[in-house]
């Protein structure tokens, strides 16, 4: 048999969705990092957070079990112990006494992304109490609540902003997995920012102690210049003025007057260092410059540096260290309130019972549709590309939801299912008018069952479309599955089943 | 093979160009409008007793979810808690082919921190993510999300009847089509308050997907009722109705086993399809009956034959 074009555009089409869904990836081996820890062993050597751990000290890791077993095994102590990391990336040798420094988690089977009501984890809408925030509020919250999240060591985060119909600007955080205990408290504590010279507190975040901080101004905030680092790889540095109060420029005169000066390559340095810590966790210790010794300055100079492999990679990664360090002294207290107003916390093993029965479902509702097709037109060649077609749509919708990585949500899945209807009820319209009415061609019959499928599609994108804006964008999931859906109905599915019915009743 | 078809079409046309639905069809008519009365009045009696049209879900109301996972008695918790939390409610999740129960799941207006310590009082053990699930929405929010939704489902109806009214261009049949659509939601809202059941912000949403899947067979009965003039209107009114009933029934067969064979599921999940059960199966009625009655007397008057 002859395939024509729109099959053709079908079978292309399945083809892509299964390269965006990658199912062969549940054969791969080895465990995820997730996250490590800065200034690491593992860190310095190059391990980095998305690549795959394959084997340690030589035993093949294939799931969590195994690296647990591993490490369980290794008994860090005291003393230094070398651990021979395989991954994908290359091998390291890691020397550590603790902990390696790094959390891993198991591979993901595709790229298809679950939601947390199916995945496990924990979701929280958090707005401003008695403000609303600009836009520029919501993004300075959410680089806070970024950074102190990635301070206390929680990585798989996703934190946006999300606007509503009424105007309500709030931040949503998910996170996948196990919940930090004290969630609610990290994200909506206002937090404490101290900065110290040894022991001696210098100024505390928040307007009392810092004036103001310079940003987005490069007269004041910029990238000073890119050099070779030795062993490969550039190194960018940074600089951007803070300007203290009174008060506590004072208090950093006080405190540096007596203190001896270090002479090194790269200028010349008090013997200690500036050390910021945002709730008791250090984030970055900097260095003053001589010239700062005993003065009451109220501008002071932060600089820092970042590196990449080439020379764009450090310039962002210097960008980058400088607007978190830049944050961090802004709002190292946050300047208003929060509130959380929604908090979700779902536990993994109910998501697993749920993904099982929900499969359990499709199966049941495929039998049920295949025997009431099989019953109406008693042919298995049209029951059997009916539900082909049925099965495409939904395997195109993973497809794109793959693509955009889209977290699969219950309400999503619903909409993919809600969409197959849809689907089966085009292709009954399209089946009953081509047999209906044999004294008019089978492309007349065919063109007025497009003009109901395509009036059936319009409405239902018309109806769904709200959905993207009401309610916190909660329910998008169930409205965009469904477009796609039906837009992959409408473009890729139904041509090629025309045509298939065309080919079938000549 | 043709000639065998065109007998059997002929049979068939006689046997639906047959006179009575021209005498009866503006009964039929009545009977889902009646029901669309009958509706209205206890939804504005509803309103009258509730304060609001739904009962709504914590989702909607602000207050606890609390899922705890495993075979958790209902009898144990029930009377304790309802001293505490007058407003306490329970739902099974069971699993589909042992009726397990997989999890208890607890509502209250209370606050997260408050319902659990008491749930882990009565049960003798700590909550946590390992065992339980705790789902909790603002009181200010949950407010939020009902208008906010409520004003979805109003710019959903209303893109939807502009969509019906391009695609068909004439008066009449489009306020048919949008007529049903409207009967279907209130006779749907109704029957889930007799039932007593809450809906979630899922649930809402569901409704603006009812609307959009409810008129495709509205629209395949006005099109072939306007459109294809071979054959007599009563006959291809139907025909029409052989197609949409199919396509209503396959698309029950879709929803329906989510709602009442399994409960082990998403609450989001179950609300959604509990509302296009119900919805499809009044869209049944409103597009028949209702619609068709409609678009026949419209023709008529029109002399479309």
């Amino acid at each position: 048999m002859k395939i024509g074009v729109r099959i053709w555009i079908l079978i292309i089409a399945l083809f892509l969705a299964f390269l965006a869904i990658a199912p062969w990836k549940t054969l791969e081996k080895g465990v995820l990092v997730q996250s490590v820890e800065q200034n690491s062993s593992a860190f310095e050597e190059g391990l980095r957070k998305g690549q795959i751990i394959t084997m340690i000290d030589g035993n093949s890791i294939e799931s969590l079990e195994d690296f647990s077993k591993i490490i369980l095994e290794k008994n860090y102590s005291n003393e230094k112990i070398k651990t021979l990391i395989k991954t994908n990336a290359g091998e390291f040798i890691i020397y550590s006494n603790e902990s390696l420094g790094i959390t891993v988690s198991s591979l993901p089977n595709t790229n298809l992304k679950t939601g947390l009501d199916l995945s496990g984890g924990s979701r929280a809408l958090i707005k401003a109490k008695e403000k609303d925030l600009s836009s520029n509020e919501v993004s300075d919250l959410i680089d806070v609540i970024t950074n102190r999240l990635n301070v206390y060591g929680i990585a798989d985060v996703q934190i946006v902003p999300v606007s509503d119909l009424s105007g309500n600007n709030f931040v949503s955080i998910e996170i996948a997995g196990a919940t930090p205990k004290d969630l609610e408290e990290l994200i909506s504590k206002q937090g404490k920012f101290e900065s110290k010279i040894g022991n001696k507190t210098v100024f505390i975040g928040g307007e009392e102690d810092i004036a103001s901080v310079c940003r987005n101004d490069a007269t004041c905030a910029r990238i000073e210049g890119c050099f070779d680092a030795q062993g490969g790889g550039y190194f960018c540095n940074f600089r951007f003025s803070i300007y203290l109060s009174q008060v506590a420029a004072e208090r950093h005169a006080e405190i540096t007057k007596d203190m001896p000066v270090n002479s090194t390559p790269q200028g010349n340095y008090l013997s200690e260092k500036l050390d910021l810590y945002l709730d008791d966790v250090l984030v970055d210790s900097l260095l003053i410059s001589e010239g700062l010794k005993g003065r009451v300055t109220t501008q002071i100079a932060i600089s820092g540096s970042g590196s990449g492999e080439n020379k764009e990679d450090a310039i962002n990664s210097a960008e980058e260290q400088m607007h978190k360090l830049q944050t961090v002294l802004i709002t190292g207290s946050l300047p208003y309130k929060l509130e959380v107003v929604k908090l979700d916390t779902i536990s993994p093993s109910l998501g697993k019972e749920f993904t099982k029965n929900i499969f359990l479902l499709g199966g049941v509702v495929f039998l049920i549709i295949s025997i009431i097709l099989f019953v109406k037109y008693k042919k298995i060649k049209i029951t059997l590309s009916v539900i082909l077609t049925m099965f495409s749509e939904a395997f195109l919708t993973l497809g794109i939801a793959a693509l955009i990585s889209w977290n699969l949500d219950a309400p999503s899945i619903a909409g993919i299912i809600a969409g197959m209807g849809t689907g089966v009820n085009d292709q009954i319209v399209i089946l009953d008018e081509s047999t209906s009415n044999t004294s008019i061609s089978v492309k007349e019959r065919i063109k007025r069952a497009l003009f109901i499928i395509f009036g059936a599609f319009f409405t239902i994108i018309a109806a769904m479309l709200p959905l993207f804006w009401a309610g916190a964008g909660m329910l998008k999931g169930f409205a965009l599955t469904t477009i796609i859906s039906v837009t992959v109905g409408i473009l890729i599915t139904r041509p090629a089943f025309a045509e298939i019915v065309r080919r079938i009743q000549d | 093979m043709k000639n065998m078809e065109e007998i059997k079409e002929e049979k068939h046309n006689k046997r639906f160009s047959k006179e009575w639905y021209n005498k009866y069809y503006k009964i039929l008519f009545l009977i889902p409008v009646l029901f669309l009365f009958i509706s209205l009045i206890y939804l504005g009696y509803f309103y009258s007793k509730n304060g609001d049209f739904i009962y709504k879900d914590v989702s909607l109301s602000g207050g606890t979810s609390l899922t705890i996972n495993g075979e958790v008695s209902q009898e144990i918790l029930e009377p304790e808690l309802k001293l505490i939390f007058p407003d306490v409610s329970f739902t099974h999740l069971s699993e589909l082919t042992s009726k397990k129960q997989i999890a208890l799941r607890i509502e209250s207006s209370a606050s997260p921190e408050d319902l659990k310590k008491e749930v882990e009082t009565i049960l003798g053990y700590s909550l946590t993510e390992d065992n339980s699930s705790v789902e909790f929405t603002g009181s200010s929010l949950s407010k939020d999300f009902y208008k906010q939704l409520i004003i979805a489902l109003i710019i959903s109806f209303i893109l939807m009847s502009i969509v019906i009214f391009i695609l068909f261009k004439s008066f009449v049949p489009s306020i048919a089509v949008i007529f049903a659509a409207f009967a279907d939601i209130v006779i749907s809202l109704a029957v889930i308050d007799y039932l007593g059941i809450k809906i979630s912000a899922a649930g809402i949403a569901a409704f603006l997907m009812l609307l959009g899947y409810s008129v495709d067979t509205d629209i395949l009965l006005t099109s072939r009722a306007l459109k294809s003039q071979e054959k007599p209107l009563n006959s291809r009114i139907f025909g029409a109705f052989k197609t949409g009933i199919f396509m209503t029934l396959t698309a029950l067969a879709a929803v329906v086993p989510a709602f009442f064979l399994i409960t082990g599921l998403p609450d989001s999940f179950r609300q959604i399809f509990l509302v296009l059960s119900i919805g499809l199966t009044a869209d049944i009625f409103n597009t028949w009956l209702t619609n068709a009655g409609i678009i026949k007397w419209y023709c008529d008057k029109k002399k479309i034959q």
